[in-house]
C-alpha cells in the first residue's frame, strides 16, 4: 500500500487527539472521583442513580419526620409522667381522707391541697409544647383544650391525631387528643358505677361492685331501695321491678348478673343506684373527691355520704390512672416503632448508597492504572510522530 | 541526423513536462483535495524504412489524475454520515447536560419541594416553613420555566442553523454547477481537466457534509447532484435552490423546502445525512419529544398537585385553591385550510395525557386524530361539542365553526407548556394541610363504637362543610342528622356530604358521632401526608409512572440518544478515517516518491542531453570528412 506524507501526517496527528480526549476524560474521573460524568457516559447508571438519589432523599426526610415525632411524644411522655404523679398524690390524699381518725378540719386541709392538685392537672392539660400550641388538643392547637363552665369541665380541642410520615409506608401518631387522655375515661368500674342517695339515714356504705354474670347484665340505671332493714327491692329505669332480695350485714345484693356489698346498716328508704359506665373526665373526678372530703361530718349518716363520695372518687381515680397508664404504654410503642423504623430506613439508605456509590464511584485502582498507559500511549505516540516526520529523501537531496 | 536531434528534443520536452508535473505535485502535496498527477509517457511512432521501423523519440500522451471514483463515493458516504451524527450528538449533548445538571435539572427542585412540604406536615401550623414551601415552590416553577426556556432556544438555535446550511448547500450547488459548465467546455480538448475535477469533488464532499447526495457523472464531463427522495440539485450547469420556509402549523420552525417549477414541496422528512440531516433528525427526534415530556410533566405535577390541595383545607378555614396555574394544549391551524373550523383541547384527565403532538383532520364529514410521532390513529368517544368533547389520550377537543374537507389542525399537547408554569398562592396561610373536615364520637357515649379519621372522597360536593350527626337510634339503626334509619354494620364505610368514615364496635342508643368543618384545626396535617405522597405515587400513564419516574425516563432517554449519537460519530470517524486512508493511498502525495521521481526525471533528461552531443559529434565528424 502507497503511504501519502499528508496522510501519515494526519493519521498521526488523529492518533495523538484520539489519546488526548481518552487522558482529559481519565484525568476528570480521577479528579472527581466519579465514573458516570454524564449521564450520556451510561444512562442506565444515570437514571438509577437519578432513583437511588431520590429514594435516599427520601429516606433522609424520613429521619427528620422521625426526629419530630421522637420529640413531640417524649414531650407528652413527660406531660404524662407529670399528670400521673399528680393522680398518685390525689390518690394518697383520698385514701388519707378515707381514714375514720381524721377529723372536719384536718380533712378541710386535705380538700385545699386536692383543689391545689386540680387546678395543676388543669395546667398540664393546658400544656403548651415547644412551639407554643396546645399539647393536648388535637389538631385545635390554636385553643386551649381545657376549660372550666358552670357544669364542670370542657373539652374545646378536636379528636383527631396528626400523623407523621417515618417510612415509606408508615405513619405514626405524634401525640394523643386531650378528649382520649383526660376525658374519655369510664366511672365506676368500667362497666358499671355505683352512688348512694344523699338522703339516706343509714351508714351503709358501699364496696367495690363486679359483674359475675356478664351475659345476664342488661345496661340500665337501676335503683336498689332497701323497704326494710333487711329487704330490698331493685326497680329499673322504667321503674318496673327486677329483683327483690333479703340482707343482713355482709350480704352482697346481687341482680342481673352483678353484685355489690354494703357495708355498716342502710336504713327502710335508703337508696343506691347502680348506672351503667359512663365517661368522666379526670378533672371533675378530682372535684368530686374534694366536694366529698370538704363534707362536713357530724353523724353516722354524713360519715357513710362522705365514704362513699370518697370511694367512688377513689374507684375514679383508678381508672383514669389506668388510661393515663395505657396511653403512656402507647406512647412507648410508638417510640418503638419510630426507633425500629429509623433503624430499618438507616439500614435500607447504607444498601442503597453502597449501590449509588458502585454505579457512580469511581474505581480508582483501575483509573489509575489507565491515566498511565494512556500517558504512555500517548509519549509513545508523540516521539514516534516526530521520528517518522523527520523522514524525508529531500533531505538527503 | 537531424532525426536523432529531433528524437532527443521529444526526450527533453516530455522530462520536462514530467518534471513540470512533479514540481506540481510537490507543490499542491498539502492542498485539499487535491489529487496527484502523473505523466504517462508514450513512444512517438517509427517511420518505416527499407530496414524497418525506426523509433522517432518520446511523447506525453496524457497527465493522469490518480483518482478512485469508488473511494470518492465511499468518503462523502461516510463524511455525510459522521456529519449527522456529530451535530446529533453536539446538540444532543447539551439538552443531556442540562437536563441532569443539578442546577438546573429537575430533580433537586422535585426533591427539596416535596421535602418542604413534608416540614409542612410535620408542623402545619408554622408560618416559616408555610413561606419556605412557597419559596420552594416558586423555585421548582421557576426550574420547569427555565428548562423549556433553554429548550426553546435551542429550538430557535437549530431553526437558524437549518437556515444556514441551506444557504451553504445553494452556494455550494451554484459553484459544483459553474465548474461543470467549465468541465463541459473543455470537453473538446480531449484531455482531462485534472484541477477543475479535484475542485468539483472537493465541493461535491463539502456539499455531502451539509446533506447526502446522489451523484450521477455525465458524457460530457459534468456531474449530476440529487438529493432527498431524488430531487436534482445540479443539473449540468444549472442549479437549483433551496428553500426555507415557516412550517404548515408552526411558522416559527424552519422547514426546508424545494423550490420547483409547480410551486415548493417541503423536503424535511426526505433530507437524510450531512448536517442538515442532523439538524432536522435532532429537532424531530429529541428535541421536540424532550420538550412534549417536560411538558407533560409540568402539567401532571401541576394538576395532581392542586387537584389534592383543593381538597384540603387552609388556616383561614377555607378550601385550598389552586398552588400552580399551567397553560394547556395549543392548537396550530394548517395554512391552507380553507374552512373556518377552530378547535380547542383541554386537559381532561392527567393519567393519561401524553403531552405529544396530535392531528386533527377533517374529511368533509368527520374528524380523526392521529397522533404525530407514531402516526397512530387515535380513537375518540364524543361528538365534538362543548357538552360532549371528544376524549381521546386524557385530552377534551371541542370542535366548531365550518371546516372545509382536508382542513387540519395541529394541537400541540405539551411542547412549551412547561414555560407556562406559576405559583398562584403567596399567602402562606392559604396552603391547605388540614383535612376540610374531621369527625368526633360523643364524649357521652356509652357505646365502645369507635369511629376513623375523615377521608375526603368528594371535595367537591357542596355540603361538604355541612355539619352532620350520625345519632344511633337501636342497636343496629342510626338516623344522619335526624333523617332516615340506616341499617348500621360494624366497619362500614359511612359518606355523608362527600366525607367518608368508618364506625366499628357496638354503639349504644343514643351515641353519637359529629362531621364537621375541620375550621381552627392549625395543627391537622392530613391533607399535607397526601400532598406529600404524590412524590412517589403513580400520576401518569394512567396511573402506573410517578413525576419523578417520568422526568428520569426524559434524562435517561436523553442520555441514551446522545450516547448512541456519540458511539456513531466514533464509529463514522472510524469508517470516515478509513475511507479517507484510501483515498489518500491512491491520490495523496508522497513526498519521497516526487523527490525520487525528481531525480529519475532529472537523470533522463540529462541522458536525453547526451543524445544532442552525439548528434554534434556524429555532424563534426561528417564535416570534418567532407571538407578534405
Amino acid at each position: 500500500m502507497r503511504v501519502s506524507t499528508q496522510g501519515s501526517f494526519l493519521k498521526g496527528l488523529t492518533a495523538m487527539q484520539r489519546l488526548q480526549v481518552a487522558l482529559d476524560r481519565t484525568q476528570q474521573q480521577v479528579s472527581t472521583g466519579r465514573r458516570v460524568l454524564k449521564p450520556s457516559d451510561d444512562p442506565i447508571a444515570a437514571s438509577r442513580s437519578v432513583d437511588l438519589r431520590e429514594s435516599i432523599g427520601r429516606l433522609s426526610q424520613f429521619d427528620r419526620n422521625a426526629g419530630i415525632a421522637t420529640n413531640r411524644l417524649a414531650q407528652q411522655e413527660s406531660a404524662l409522667t407529670s399528670v400521673n404523679d399528680v393522680l398518685q398524690r390525689v390518690r394518697e390524699l383520698a385514701l388519707q381522707a378515707n381514714n375514720a381518725s381524721q377529723s372536719n378540719e384536718s380533712r378541710g386541709q386535705i380538700e385545699v391541697e386536692l383543689r391545689q392538685l386540680l387546678d395543676n392537672l388543669v395546667q398540664l392539660a393546658n400544656q403548651k409544647d415547644g412551639s407554643g400550641r396546645f399539647m393536648f388538643a388535637g389538631t385545635l392547637d390554636q385553643t386551649a383544650p381545657v376549660t372550666r363552665s358552670a357544669g364542670g369541665f370542657e373539652y374545646n380541642g378536636d379528636q383527631s391525631r396528626r400523623l407523621i410520615q417515618i417510612g415509606e409506608n408508615r405513619q405514626v401518631a405524634d401525640g394523643d387528643p386531650g378528649a382520649d387522655v383526660f376525658f374519655r375515661i369510664r366511672n365506676g368500674n368500667g362497666i358499671f358505677s355505683l352512688s348512694a342517695a344523699d338522703t339516706n339515714l343509714g351508714s351503709g356504705t358501699l364496696t367495690t361492685g363486679s359483674v359475675v354474670d356478664p351475659t345476664a347484665w342488661t345496661p340500665d340505671q337501676y335503683t336498689v331501695t332497701f323497704t326494710a332493714p333487711d329487704t330490698y327491692e331493685v326497680r329499673d329505669s322504667g321503674a318496673a321491678l327486677v329483683a327483690t332480695g333479703a340482707w343482713q350485714p355482709g350480704d352482697n345484693v346481687v341482680f342481673n348478673g352483678i353484685e355489690f356489698g354494703i357495708q355498716g346498716e342502710p336504713a327502710a328508704g335508703d337508696e343506691f343506684v347502680v348506672a351503667r359506665s359512663a365517661n368522666q373526665d379526670i378533672f371533675s373526678t378530682v372535684e368530686q373527691l374534694a366536694d366529698a372530703v370538704g363534707m362536713s361530718v357530724s353523724d353516722d349518716a354524713g360519715q357513710a355520704r362522705m365514704a362513699n363520695g370518697i370511694n367512688a372518687a377513689l374507684l375514679n381515680i383508678d381508672q383514669a390512672i389506668g388510661n393515663i397508664v395505657d396511653i403512656r404504654t402507647q406512647v412507648g410503642s410508638r417510640l418503638a416503632v419510630i426507633e425500629k423504623q429509623v433503624d430499618t430506613n438507616g439500614a435500607f439508605s447504607l444498601t442503597l448508597q453502597e449501590t449509588l456509590a458502585g454505579i457512580e464511584d469511581l474505581d480508582y485502582a483501575e483509573a489509575l492504572s489507565r491515566l498511565s498507559l494512556e500517558v504512555t500511549t500517548l509519549e509513545a505516540a508523540q516521539q514516534s510522530f516526530l521520528r517518522t516526520q523527520q523522514l524525508s529523501l529531500f533531505n538527503l537531496l | 541526423m537531424t532525426d536523432l536531434l529531433n528524437v532527443s528534443l521529444t526526450g527533453m520536452r516530455a522530462f520536462e513536462r514530467a518534471l513540470q508535473v512533479t514540481g506540481h505535485n510537490i507543490a499542491n502535496a498539502n492542498t485539499p483535495g487535491y489529487s496527484r498527477q502523473v505523466a504517462e509517457f508514450t513512444t512517438r511512432g517509427g517511420l518505416g524504412s527499407g530496414n524497418g521501423f525506426v523509433g522517432s523519440g518520446t511523447q506525453i500522451a496524457t497527465v493522469k489524475r490518480m483518482y478512485d471514483a469508488i473511494l470518492g463515493e465511499q468518503l462523502r458516504t461516510s463524511s455525510s454520515s459522521l456529519a449527522r451524527f456529530e451535530t446529533v450528538a453536539g446538540l444532543a449533548g447539551r439538552v443531556d447536560s442540562l437536563l441532569a445538571d443539578p442546577s438546573t435539572g429537575l430533580n433537586d427542585g422535585l426533591r427539596s419541594f416535596f421535602n418542604s412540604v413534608q416540614d409542612v406536615a410535620n408542623d402545619p401550623a408554622s408560618i416559616p416553613t408555610r413561606q419556605v414551601l412557597l419559596g420552594e415552590a416558586e423555585g421548582l416553577a421557576d426550574r420547569f420555566r427555565a428548562l423549556d426556556a433553554r429548550l426553546s432556544d435551542m429550538e430557535g438555535e437549530v431553526n437558524s442553523r437549518v437556515r444556514l446550511a441551506v444557504d451553504d448547500i445553494n452556494r455550494l450547488a451554484s459553484s459544483i454547477a459553474d465548474i461543470n459548465d467549465q468541465i463541459a467546455q473543455t470537453a473538446g480538448i480531449g484531455q482531462p481537466p485534472n484541477d477543475l475535477l479535484d475542485e468539483r469533488d472537493r465541493l461535491v464532499l463539502a456539499l455531502s457534509e451539509q446533506v447526502s447526495v446522489s451523484t450521477v457523472p455525465q458524457d460530457d464531463g459534468s456531474l449530476n447532484i440529487f438529493i432527498g427522495s431524488g430531487q436534482s440539485l445540479v443539473i449540468g450547469s444549472e442549479a437549483r435552490m433551496l428553500g426555507v420556509e415557516g412550517g404548515e402549523f408552526d411558522p416559527t420552525q424552519s422547514v426546508v423546502t424545494y423550490v420547483g417549477v409547480g410551486g415548493n414541496t417541503p423536503l424535511d422528512n426526505s433530507l437524510t445525512g450531512g448536517n442538515l440531516g442532523g439538524l432536522l433528525d435532532f429537532r424531530a427526534n429529541l428535541l421536540q419529544p424532550a420538550r412534549q415530556s417536560l411538558g407533560q410533566t409540568a402539567l401532571v405535577f401541576a394538576e395532581s398537585f392542586n387537584e389534592q390541595h383543593m381538597s384540603g383545607m387552609d388556616l383561614r378555614g377555607n378550601l385550598g385553591g389552586a398552588l400552580f396555574s399551567i397553560g394547556g394544549p395549543e392548537s396550530l391551524y394548517s395554512s391552507s385550510n380553507t374552512g373556518t373550523g377552530t378547535a380547542s383541547a383541554t386537559v381532561s384527565d392527567a393519567t393519561s395525557f401524553t403531552g405529544a403532538d396530535y392531528l386533527l383532520s377533517f374529511d368533509g364529514a368527520a374528524y380523526t386524530l392521529t397522533r404525530s410521532d407514531t402516526g397512530q390513529t387515535i380513537p375518540m368517544s364524543g361528538s365534538g361539542t362543548a357538552l360532549d368533547p371528544f376524549v381521546a389520550d386524557g385530552l377534551s377537543i371541542e370542535v366548531g365553526g365550518a371546516p372545509a374537507a382536508g382542513d387540519q389542525v395541529l394541537i400541540r399537547s405539551g411542547a412549551g407548556i412547561a414555560s407556562s408554569i406559576r405559583t398562584v398562592i403567596d399567602d402562606p396561610q392559604a396552603i391547605a394541610m388540614a383535612a376540610p373536615t374531621r369527625s368526633s364520637s360523643s364524649l357521652d357515649n356509652t357505646g365502645n363504637a369507635e369511629i376513623t379519621p375523615v377521608r375526603t372522597v368528594d371535595s367537591s360536593n357542596p355540603n361538604l362543610l355541612d355539619p352532620a350527626v350520625i345519632e344511633f337510634t337501636g342497636p343496629s339503626t342510626y338516623t344522619i342528622n335526624g333523617a332516615g334509619a340506616f341499617t348500621y354494620t360494624d366497619g362500614d364505610p359511612i359518606v355523608v356530604n362527600g366525607s367518608e368514615v368508618t364506625i366499628s364496635g357496638t354503639p349504644a342508643v343514643g351515641d353519637q358521632f359529629t362531621i364537621e368543618a375541620n375550621y381552627g384545626a392549625s395543627g391537622d396535617n392530613s391533607n399535607g401526608l397526601t400532598l406529600a405522597g404524590i412524590q412517589a405515587v403513580g400520576t401518569l400513564d394512567g396511573g402506573t409512572v410517578s413525576i419523578n419516574e417520568n422526568y428520569g425516563r426524559l434524562v435517561s432517554g436523553v442520555g441514551g440518544a446522545t450516547r448512541q449519537a456519540q458511539a456513531n460519530v466514533e464509529a463514522q470517524g472510524v469508517l470516515l478515517s478509513n475511507a479517507q486512508d484510501e483515498v489518500f493511498a491512491v491520490s495523496a502525495v508522497n513526498l519521497d516518491e516526487e523527490a525520487a521521481n525528481l531525480l529519475r526525471f532529472q537523470q533522463a533528461y540529462q541522458a536525453v542531453a547526451q543524445v544532442v552531443s552525439v548528434a554534434s559529434t556524429l555532424f563534426d565528424t561528417l564535416l570534418a570528412a567532407t571538407r578534405r
